[in-house]
């Protein structure tokens, strides 16, 4: 059978000027993105094409849509939660439909070229588990008569924290069916017009001389008067956010707590409930796979749309109104930390014994990945540079409480997260040109908005000289001190995006606002940034298909290599057993062995305890095994008959299991 | 068990034929000097879930205007969470006044907090007409009041063996093999509890016995060689792996499975997965997001003679200096209502604890929250003389491992200790099983409970007594002239605990006070009066809507405030602060 879908070089060609068309057209791909219903019939009539696949749903969603899962395996082999398993998830952010569109097809890969020998062997001893589209409420905004980036699910929560639930959703002002941003010229606005490209706006910098002049906002209007502009729209939780990792607190579109969201505790639970699944790949706004994690263990940092998080630090004060000083006069005063902290002075006062304890004692969840582990992240890295040729990633951004670092983190696997597509142009690798570091001096990004640093909005109240030099409006700032840093990417992006044939911006026209006057209106357009033109699609899945398969036979596998009994007379035996790690990865990284979440790989001798003389015992926890071939041996000395059958059974959580029966003799 | 032996059993039928009798009925019928109660309950033994669910059933048809039992969802293994909300529907809505939650025995092997909340219902049924201080109280706050949040626990304590139960019940595959709970401990000797296995080894064992009371094993020298060994606790391979008791019932801990740093199981045993996986933590917290109102917690604990309060890690950051001022006055008070109660941070007295409910309760749904640890050592030898025997006379009866033996000896009789007995072992041969049964140590003696309960609950209605009440005080008109007028409106909070704490405010869980005006007027401008004794400008309000202020940083506790309202126009002006933990009150202003 012939693969279909391109290889690598042919995706680098469609690049450089072939990029709509589709070099082998696969049989029933899609060409365009799929809303919820249309995405249940593509996935529907290719599981009922193949015995390989089954569907399921976990659940429906708070507007009821199905949350589906897709499992991927030759039921001829082994029983499925006895494989290794790859776990691969797409679209938990609501914008990228990229990532649903990747998977599906990556299943008609696997399908269609399920008799490539390659392909064969993996999914005879694999399994895939496919969640296509995590968050389907927030994936339909896509197909309304008006777009915006909508990256959250369908839980409604009150952003702003007013008492009012979802009040001041985006308005298409222009008419033009996509929300984008509206500049307002300002004397008291911290931003300029880039003068190396007059689309981009860029923070005026006054100590070379630059004065700013424009404020940005998302388009849209106050809708409930109180002074910020689209500041609580519709929807609720963004999934990428709310699960267990570096878990972002207290910010509305994280959840109210980890893993709150029907979504999320559907995956969550299935992973759980999964103990086989060896490796996570998920497509989402973050990557790790262009650029794997750097020595240190630490990501590419973040590369935001600067113009976004302009507007985002529109609203950055709203939760500053309302904070008033007990005492009057000054802001806050609840900062503070100190006090007696306890029974007056007196806290140690029949505290337990020896209490009184170290406040920096305990150890600390890891953030870095560990050493050990980096070589296997970029053996990963490599094959997937390799099959998609990808080199620049539009967009990326930090991963606080994404699922993929929840995989690494505390399900112990190799665990990915890439965009799922790239720009062509001359090489920085990704997230080369924004800040390094989660902890770089940038704005913080929460779920598609930029937090700015406190007190570093510098975009203003709406109304200009409105109630302004009030004591609690000091966070909303005023021009000038503090705008949100860009990283000067922008620039960049919209110059490869157009090379591509990208069209990705909205030109800046002028519009009467009703409340702010004289504005301009444009700027990047919904989801172009962050999901690749549609007719890429078949092509760009193909090869994470291919991808996949490279992944499946990277797991590891164990198995019985070799038994060996020596008998010693009078019932005696030596019972040798040597197992096998014929996979690439060892049955755990460094790290699922300190996050203690890789189960054992079990070797157990099938004898009644007492009838072990020595050597091992009857279940032996072997430790970590490495992968291409290496071994561990085991030995028992035993009673027993000659010629009689002992059974040895090797169990293992991620590993797979075999079996294997010694005559005694 | 199953039988409650309640003298009022027998009366009930009057009782609920009747409705309550008040104090005067139960006076002009009774004999007594005391007061003869409705339902009289013992308070000196311990009662099961069904017991229990019995009590507060009987309760809430005896006192059906106040109570309402509920449940908040069930536990794993199908039992009920029941919650009883006490509410005066007289003086309003349950959502209109402040709530107190009180919960109990999150492990299943600390049960009396149960019982206290047993007996803070009855308390406050019983003495609603008797005192008019917890009439008050009463008719100002709700209570809701959750005796068990892990019955499944507390029957395994109560009605089973109870090894090893202040774990829940969801089985968990401690061993990783891949089966769940399978290899537990195994009464072997059927006497109900599970025993320590000593085995007589002449010149060959690491133990020797006390040579005062052969009751107690004392470990020897490494160099030294005694006449015993231990071999651990009762119990068999059942799974045939070659390990005993290597994966019993649960093996978690529900109190580090709640939603503020939380952590994963390598930093924080026991934990499960993520937050709220358990179905008993899920419903406690469905319950109180459902419950907005609720301001101050309590969750028993034992053992220590404790009053914690958060953080539970010191590296999830103190409270602000605001809140720890509430904390200190409620919690330096309980002292005096606790003796041998010390009132300490959790993670700097206690131990760290990431993922637990206090912390919860607190940072994501702002309540003011405690854990008192019940029962302390020290309550066995009360004086300051037999103190100081117990910890510095070595040839003292009750110095170190003696003195439980003495008071169990000349003060429960002997209940608490099996003395060892002889056991033929399936795989250690003959040895003897024996050792301290599971009420000893952690719950206090039964003839101690009413002290115990009483000062509890003292504190903790203490605590509920604190909580918010928003009340509108003094109103002040005063013409400008051209047809504007400078209305002053003094707001009070009236109690100690703020409408809204520093730490919810800032993690936003709680919604903003609203002060809202309904009438005729326009509002030019708004502001805080700094300073009443002292003129001077007002702390000018600078938000869009004046009808609708929004008050993110609450009503700070016995303070009160006045807002200047600067309008124009004449009429009634309705004025109203609604805070979702400090009720809503009003006042109409006539501008003329």
């Amino acid at each position: 059978m012939r693969i279909c879908g391109p290889k690598a070089m042919l995706g680098l060609a469609a690049f450089l000027g072939m990029a709509w068309i589709n070099p082998i057209p696969c049989e029933g791909q899609t060409t365009s993105y799929l809303d919820h219903d249309g995405l249940t019939r593509e996935l529907r009539s290719l599981v009922n094409s193949s015995d390989l696949a089954m569907m399921e749903s976990l659940g429906t969603t708070i507007e009821g849509r199905n949350i589906w899962v897709v499992t991927v395996g030759d039921p001829e082999g082994p029983p499925m939660g006895q494989r290794p398993g790859v776990l691969v998830a797409g679209n938990l952010e609501g914008d990228h439909l990229a990532g649903s569109h990747l998977a599906l097809e990556a299943i008609r890969y696997l399908i269609q070229n399920a008799d490539e020998a390659g392909v064969q062997s993996v999914l005879e001893t694999k399994v895939f588990y496919f969640f296509p589209r995590l968050n389907p409420d927030g994936a339909e905004a896509m197909f309304g008569p008006v777009t915006w980036n909508r990256r959250t699910n369908g839980h409604d929560r009150d952003d702003d924290n007013d008492g009012r639930m979802g009040e001041d959703g985006p308005e298409d002002l222009n008419g033009d069916g996509a929300i984008t941003m509206m500049r307002v010229a300002d004397p008291e606005g911290p931003y300029m017009i880039d003068p190396d490209n007059p689309r981009v706006m860029k923070v005026a910098d006054a100590t070379k001389g630059e004065a700013g002049g424009y404020k940005i906002y998302w388009e849209g209007t106050d809708n409930d008067g109180d002074g910020f502009i689209n500041e609580d729209g519709p929807g609720g939780v963004d999934l990428n956010r709310n699960f267990q990792h570096e878990y972002p607190y207290w910010q509305s579109d994280a959840g109210k707590y980890m893993v709150s969201e029907v979504e999320s505790r559907a995956i969550m639970d299935f992973a759980l409930a999964h103990k086989n699944i060896a490796a996570v790949l998920t497509f989402g706004a973050t990557d790790n796979l262009v650029t794997p994690p750097a020595s240190g263990g630490t990501l590419a940092g973040a590369r935001v749309l600067d113009l976004a998080a302009f507007a985002d630090g529109s609203n950055e004060g709203v939760h500053d109104v309302g904070v008033f000083s007990s005492r009057g006069g000054g802001f806050g005063g609840f900062r503070g930390f100190g006090g007696r902290g306890g029974g007056g002075g007196g806290w140690l006062r029949g505290a337990q014994p020896g209490a009184d304890n170290d406040p920096n004692s305990g150890s600390r969840p890891s953030t870095t990945v560990s050493s050990a582990d980096l070589v296997y992240f970029q053996a990963a890295s490599e094959a997937y540079k390799e099959i998609t040729g990808i080199d620049y990633v539009p967009v990326h951004r930090t991963p606080e409480g994404a699922f993929f670092q929840f995989g690494y983190f505390q399900f112990g696997v190799p665990s990915f997260s890439t965009p799922g597509w790239g720009l062509p142009g001359t090489g920085t690798p990704a997230g080369a040109s924004g800040q390094r570091g989660p902890q770089a001096d940038s704005p913080q990004e929460v779920g598609g908005r930029v937090r700015t640093p406190p007190g570093g909005n510098a975009a203003g109240g709406m109304r200009p000289g409105g109630r302004g030099g009030m004591v609690q409006q000091v966070a909303r700032g005023r021009g000038g001190a503090g705008a949100a840093a860009g990283s000067g990417s922008d620039g960049e992006l919209l110059r490869r995006l157009e090379a591509a044939g990208v069209e990705a911006f909205a030109d800046w026209t002028a519009f009467q606002h009703p409340d702010l006057g004289e504005v301009e209106i444009g700027g990047f357009l919904p989801y172009v940034t962050h999901n690749p033109p549609a007719d890429q699609l078949a092509e760009l899945g193909a090869q994470h298909g291919e991808f996949l398969v490279k992944l499946g036979g990277m797991l590891p596998q164990v198995r019985i290599a070799d038994t060996e009994v020596t008998a010693h007379g009078g019932g005696l035996f030596t019972v040798e057993v040597q197992v096998e790690n014929t996979g690439f990865f060892p049955t755990s990284l460094q790290h699922g062995v300190r996050s203690r979440s890789v189960g054992p790989t079990l070797l157990q001798l099938q004898v009644g305890a007492d009838a072990i003389m020595t050597g091992a015992d009857k279940t032996v926890s072997l430790g970590v095994l490495d992968g291409s071939g290496t071994r561990e041996s085991v030995t028992w000395v035993i009673r027993g008959q000659e010629g009689g059958r002992v059974e040895v059974k090797l169990i293992s959580a991620k590993s797979g299991h075999d079996t294997a029966t010694i005559t005694l003799r | 068990m199953r039988s409650l032996r309640l003298l009022a059993a027998t009366s009930l039928a009057a009782v609920s034929m009747a409705l309550p009798m008040n104090t005067a009925e139960v006076l002009a019928q009774g004999q007594s000097s005391d007061p003869e109660y409705t339902l009289t309950f013992a308070w000196d033994r311990w009662v099961d879930h069904d017991e229990m669910t019995e009590m507060m059933e009987l309760m809430a048809e005896t006192w059906p205007e106040f109570l309402t039992l509920s449940s908040m969802g069930k536990s794993y293994g199908g039992r009920d969470l029941w919650v009883m909300t006490i509410n005066n529907p007289d003086t309003g809505p349950v959502m209109s006044k402040a709530g107190m939650f009180i919960e109990a025995n999150i492990h299943g092997n600390e049960i009396q907090g149960g019982e206290i909340c047993l007996y803070t219902i009855w308390y406050l049924m019983e003495y609603y007409d008797r005192n008019p201080e917890i009439k008050r109280l009463v008719d100002e706050k709700v209570f809701y009041i959750a005796p068990s949040v892990n019955p499944d626990g507390r029957d395994y304590f109560l009605d089973e063996t109870g090894s090893g139960a202040r774990t829940g019940h969801v089985p968990v595959d401690s061993d990783g093999d891949g089966l769940f709970d399978e290899d537990g401990p195994d009464d072997l000797d059927g006497d109900g509890t599970i025993e320590q296995i000593r085995k007589y080894v002449p010149g060959e064992g690491t133990h020797r016995l006390h040579p005062d009371d052969p009751r107690i094993l004392e470990a020897v020298a490494p160099w030294e060689k005694g006449d015993w060994v231990l071999l651990g606790s009762e119990g068999l391979d059942n799974d045939g792996d070659g390990r005993v008791n290597e994966d019993p019932p649960g093996g978690y801990d529900p109190n580090r499975n709640y939603g503020a740093d939380w952590q994963p199981q390598y930093i924080q045993g026991g934990s499960m997965d993520y937050p709220f996986r358990l179905p008993e933590s899920r419903a406690t917290e469905n319950f109180l997001a459902a419950h907005p109102n609720i301001a101050g917690s309590q969750s028993y604990h034992n053992t220590g003679g404790m009053i914690l309060r958060p953080p539970g890690a010191a590296w999830y950051g103190d409270f602000p200096a605001s809140d720890i001022r509430v904390y200190d006055e409620i919690g330096e008070n309980g002292e005096r209502i606790l003796p041998w109660y010390n009132y300490i941070i959790l993670w700097r007295g206690l131990y760290t604890v990431h993922g637990g409910s206090i912390d919860w309760f607190s940072d994501g749904h702002g309540a003011v929250s405690y854990s008192n640890e019940l029962w302390n050592g020290g309550k066995y030898f009360q004086s300051p003389l037999l103190s100081e025997q117990q910890a510095e006379n070595p040839r003292s009866m009750i110095y170190g491992q003696r003195s439980r033996f003495f008071f169990d000896d000349f003060l429960e009789f002997g209940e608490n200790f099996n003395d060892w007995e002889p056991f033929d072992h399936p795989e250690y041969g003959e040895v003897e099983m024996g050792g301290w049964g599971k009420f000893f140590g952690r719950i206090n003696p039964r003839f101690m409970s009413m002290e115990a309960f009483h000062r509890n609950m003292a504190f903790t209605l203490y605590h509920a007594d604190e909580m918010p009440i928003m009340a509108m005080g003094d109103t002040r008109v005063e013409s400008m002239g051209n047809g504007l007028y400078k209305v002053q409106v003094d707001i009070t909070n009236k109690r100690l605990i703020p409408s809204i704490t520093a730490r919810a405010m800032n993690h936003r869980v709680v919604r903003p006070d609203l002060l809202t005006v309904d009438g005729t007027v326009e509002i030019v401008a708004a502001g805080w009066v700094a300073d009443r004794n002292r003129p001077g400008k007002t702390q000018m309000i600078d938000q869009e809507d004046l009808n609708r202020i929004m008050i993110r940083s609450g009503h700070p506790g016995r303070t009160t405030k006045t807002i200047e309202y600067l309008v124009r126009g004449t009429g009634n002006m309705e004025v109203t602060y609604s805070s979702v933990k400090g009720g809503t009150a009003s006042t109409t202003v006539r501008v003329r």
